[in-house]
């Protein structure tokens, strides 16, 4: 501190450590405090309150698609609006998006062509259901003339508009938790009956929606079901043949004894978010290895085995793929890998093969691509540290009655080891968080990697916090292994400082 | 442990871009002997270090250790162990570690590992210091790891380069007398390598006084300090003041010169012929003032204390001449600006051909 303060002066000290806070602030503290927030916090459509509040919009929507039927049908019909006629009298439905009336009436309204899908409804009217888009509930075959005529046509939101409407979760129902009449919107009664009744429901909706906002809000909005979906289990579809197939395979069965996979009621379960998390891991870890095993020996080529010009050229020729674009040096793979790309074309001008070999669907490839991308970051740390070795200790071991493999281990690998932990720490986290690599390279021909479920969680998913949720999960279990790998190579992390 | 005889037989090394680092050489290292090679920085005496270590094979000619020729075998397959400048200890590992590391190359136990590193440490006086890291240790403390690390592998010839040059005096002056007494207990021989005549001279059975790849001149301490055989070894040894002449008759050992300063009479150790070009060599101690055999007319110009005696700087005629008094309160003062008479006897100086000459102070310091 005072030797900053000796070294810049007040002024650019200040200027330091502001820009010092800031950078820690913006980039470090903040980002990572509104993951662990959104990952705590579930999505405000999920609430309670909003459940309601929907209902009570739903209604509304419906008093007003009704008092259009009330006053004139044909001005409705026209209207366009969401309101679709209903089918009835059991005529076949196609099935598409707005069907055309084909009831016998001829005063029934010409379709509008919204998002409501006709209901054909035969005799017992049922509550739609609830999901975005509605599907149309095809109950009954031809019953339809017997039963009462509906005096509107299929509703969406007068379906929806029943306070017999499923929690977040779908375990539990508006009107058994917070203790509500179980109402709906009859389609059979007549329309100004149906007004009122949507009327009370909107009313009771909307007292709800107030009452329990208010309890929301002295509860506490945190909860850890974002990251319980981590552990949630995905029936895997298959026939019995097939499972007793999968089963025997070695992965299932190491996933089986770890709880990733189980069996319940004869079908398969499997936890897909953590198999994938485990298997990034792995693959991570496999390709750090491998980048290790091929940066070692480059390192201490160039570093210590090598007259001083000849390490010049063999550190361009490592240098000078990293002057090009990191999605260019992915992309050039694919020339080389597609099926009629480089190796292919090759292997079948040579004759070996009739049939393109599809190395995109090889988890080999997607390792091969990694080292390749991330290399720099091993060789770089270990080179600069190994290169500060006395060779006179190298000579001195040999003098000594050393063998090279005994050099190595005793004399260079311990004095590399901060570089080989920065080096491996580096590609560890680079390889973990790889997207574009798996993405490109496999072209969804292999399981993903957890870095895109991560990406699918956060902007292709309903639930965005999800995606938070992942994220900081994943980033605590690499920060743990990272920890663990210090442990393991006993390295603290004063030792890094050698590595300049 | 026993010492092995070094003979090198007419090796030359020239190094894959040219240079010729060792010109063909031969030289004989007596079995238990502590040699010394004597030359200043680039003069080739790490490179023959190195050649008899087994770092880099001679270009012609056969090292023999032991009366084996060497050829083929690398450093890790000679009764050599080497002391390096730096000494290289392992920074990782601790002493008893870094003195019983040639043990663990050869797959001794870890029991035995440590007996026999205690007991080296022992000698080395540093028998409580060896869970210690090397950093922990002083310069000395270091320099005696170095030396057991070595000594563990039970060499027959023990190699040095420079060990003591980042040392201080006090501390060099002491670990002098250790490596002698060490070599001694051991019989091992040693290679010094230095470019410090007080360390060669102090040390050593033999000295190869060396220059541009030559050995110029081999023998023990006083024969290389007071019969030099050649100009090089004559200015590369101990402190001289030099003129250069004109062999002007011989009279048996004895010739007489003609320099600037006058005609002299010296010694003629390398029997040169009348009219041949020489230099003639006196030690400043060899200089008298007053009355000799040999006399010229010198100012006092420079008169600097050493303690114990005086370093005084004559100028005669233009030349240099440096005289060493002892301190007994009758060494001339400065302000005595009369010229003074300065003499020496005859066999104290010393006729030797023409050649290269040790660089001096100035000329180094202007390098």
């Amino acid at each position: 501190m005072s030797g900053l303060l000796q070294g810049y002066g007040r002024g650019l000290t200040l200027v330091f450590f502001l820009a010092a806070a800031a950078w820690g602030l913006m980039l470090i503290v903040l980002p990572q405090l509104t993951m662990v927030e959104r990952a705590l916090t579930a999505p405000s459509r999920a609430l309670d309150s909003s459940v309601a509040q929907g209902l009570a919009r739903d209604a509304r929507t419906c008093i007003s698609v009704l008092q259009t039927y009330a006053t004139d049908d044909t001005a409705a019909a026209t209207s366009g609006g969401l309101a679709v006629p209903s089918m009835t009298g059991g005529a076949p439905s196609s099935g598409g998006m707005a069907v055309p009336s084909m009831s016998g009436d001829a005063s029934e309204p010409a379709p509008s062509g919204g998002l409501a899908i006709p209901s054909m409804t035969g005799g017992a009217p049922e509550p739609a259901p609830s999901g975005g888009l509605a599907i149309p509930s095809m109950s009954g075959g031809a019953g339809g003339a017997e039963s009462a005529a509906p005096t509107r046509p299929y509703i969406l939101q007068c379906e929806r508009a029943t306070t017999h409407k499923p929690l977040s979760g779908g375990e539990s129902w508006l009107d058994e938790v917070y203790d509500l009449p179980k109402l709906n919107v009859s389609d059979t009664a007549p329309i100004a009956e149906q007004i009122a009744a949507a009327e009370e429901i909107e009313t009771l909706a909307r007292e709800a929606s107030l009452r329990i906002r208010e309890a929301e809000a002295s509860a506490s909005p945190y909860t850890l079901s974002n990251f319980a979906t981590l552990f949630e289990a995905r029936l895997i579809p298959q026939s019995d043949d097939q499972r007793a197939i999968e089963d025997a395979r070695l992965s299932n069965r190491l996933m089986s004894l770890t709880g990733l996979r189980f069996e319940r009621d004869g079908e398969t379960y499997s936890r897909i978010g953590l198999v994938t998390l485990t298997r990034t891991l792995i693959q991570a870890v496999i390709a750090t290895a491998l980048a290790l095993l091929l940066c070692y020996p480059i390192a201490y080529k160039v570093a210590l085995a090598s007259p001083p010009r000849q390490a010049v050229w063999l550190f361009l020729g490592l240098i000078i793929p990293y002057a090009i674009v990191e999605l260019m040096r992915i992309y050039a793979w694919t020339t080389i890998i597609d099926n009629s790309g480089l190796i292919n074309g090759l292997l079948h001008w040579l004759g070996l093969i009739d049939v393109p070999i599809q190395f995109k669907r090889f988890p080999g490839t997607v390792f091969l691509v990694i080292v390749y991308t991330y290399v720099l970051f091993m060789v770089f740390p270990i080179y600069n540290v190994m290169s500060t070795l006395d060779r006179n200790q190298i000579e001195a071991a040999r003098d000594l009655g050393a063998s090279p493999w005994r050099v190595h281990r005793r004399i260079i690998i311990p004095h590399s080891k901060p570089g080989i932990a920065v080096g491996t720490i580096a590609t560890f986290m680079l390889a973990a968080g790889a997207f574009s690599v798996p993405r490109i390279i496999s072209r969804g021909l292999q399981a993903e990697w957890f870095s895109q479920t991560i990406y699918n969680k956060f902007f292709e998913s309903p639930n965005a916090n999800v995606g938070a949720a992942y994220s900081f999960a994943y980033t605590i279990v690499c920060f743990l292994l990272v920890a663990l790998f210090m442990w393991l190579m006993r390295t603290r992390l004063k030792d890094f400082a050698r590595v300049q | 442990m026993r010492g092995k005889d070094v003979t090198l037989d007419s090796v030359s090394i020239t190094y894959p871009n040219g240079f010729t680092a060792v010109e063909p050489t031969d030289l004989v290292i007596e079995a238990g002997e502590f040699f010394s090679i004597l030359g200043p920085s680039g003069c080739g005496k790490t490179t023959i270090l190195r050649a008899v270590s087994g770092f880099i094979e001679p270009s012609a000619g056969r090292v023999l250790i032991g009366g084996e020729d060497m050829a083929g075998n690398g450093p890790n397959a000679r009764p050599t162990a080497l002391i390096f400048q730096n000494l290289a200890l392992f920074p990782l590992m601790p002493v008893w570690e870094n003195v019983a590391f040639g043990l663990e190359a050869r797959g001794i136990g870890k029991k035995a590992r440590r007996d026999k590193a205690q007991e080296l440490l022992d000698l080395v006086a540093l028998g409580d210091q060896g869970n210690k890291l090397p950093s922990e240790l002083s310069g000395g403390q270091r320099q005696r790891v170095a030396i057991a690390r070595a000594l563990a592998v039970e060499p027959a010839v023990l190699l040095l380069d420079e060990p003591l040059s980042a040392l201080d005096l006090k501390l060099r002056q002491h670990m002098r007398a250790e490596l002698r007494a060490i070599q001694k207990k051991t019989g091992v021989t040693f290679i010094y390598i230095t470019h410090d005549q007080g360390e060669a001279l102090t040390m050593s059975d033999r000295i190869a006084v060396m220059n541009n790849g030559v050995i110029e001149q081999v023998g023990t301490g006083d024969e290389i300090y007071s019969h030099p055989r050649t100009a090089f070894a004559a200015s590369f040894v101990g402190e001289t003041n030099r003129l250069d002449g004109r062999i002007s008759v011989v009279e048996g050992a004895m010739a007489q010169i003609e320099t600037p300063l006058g005609r002299f009479h010296a010694r003629n150790p390398e029997q040169l012929a009348p009219g041949a070009e020489a230099m003639l060599f006196v030690r400043p101690e060899a200089m008298r003032i007053g009355g000799a055999a040999n006399r010229f007319e010198a100012h006092l110009v420079r008169r600097d204390l050493e303690g114990a005696f005086l370093n005084l700087f004559f100028d005669a005629q233009g030349a240099e001449i440096a005289v060493h008094v002892t301190n007994d309160g009758h060494a001339p003062e400065l302000r005595d600006a009369a010229p003074m008479r300065l003499g020496f006897a005859s066999e104290q100086a010393v006729i030797l051909p023409r050649g290269a000459l040790a660089r001096t102070g100035q000329e180094l310091a202007a390098q």
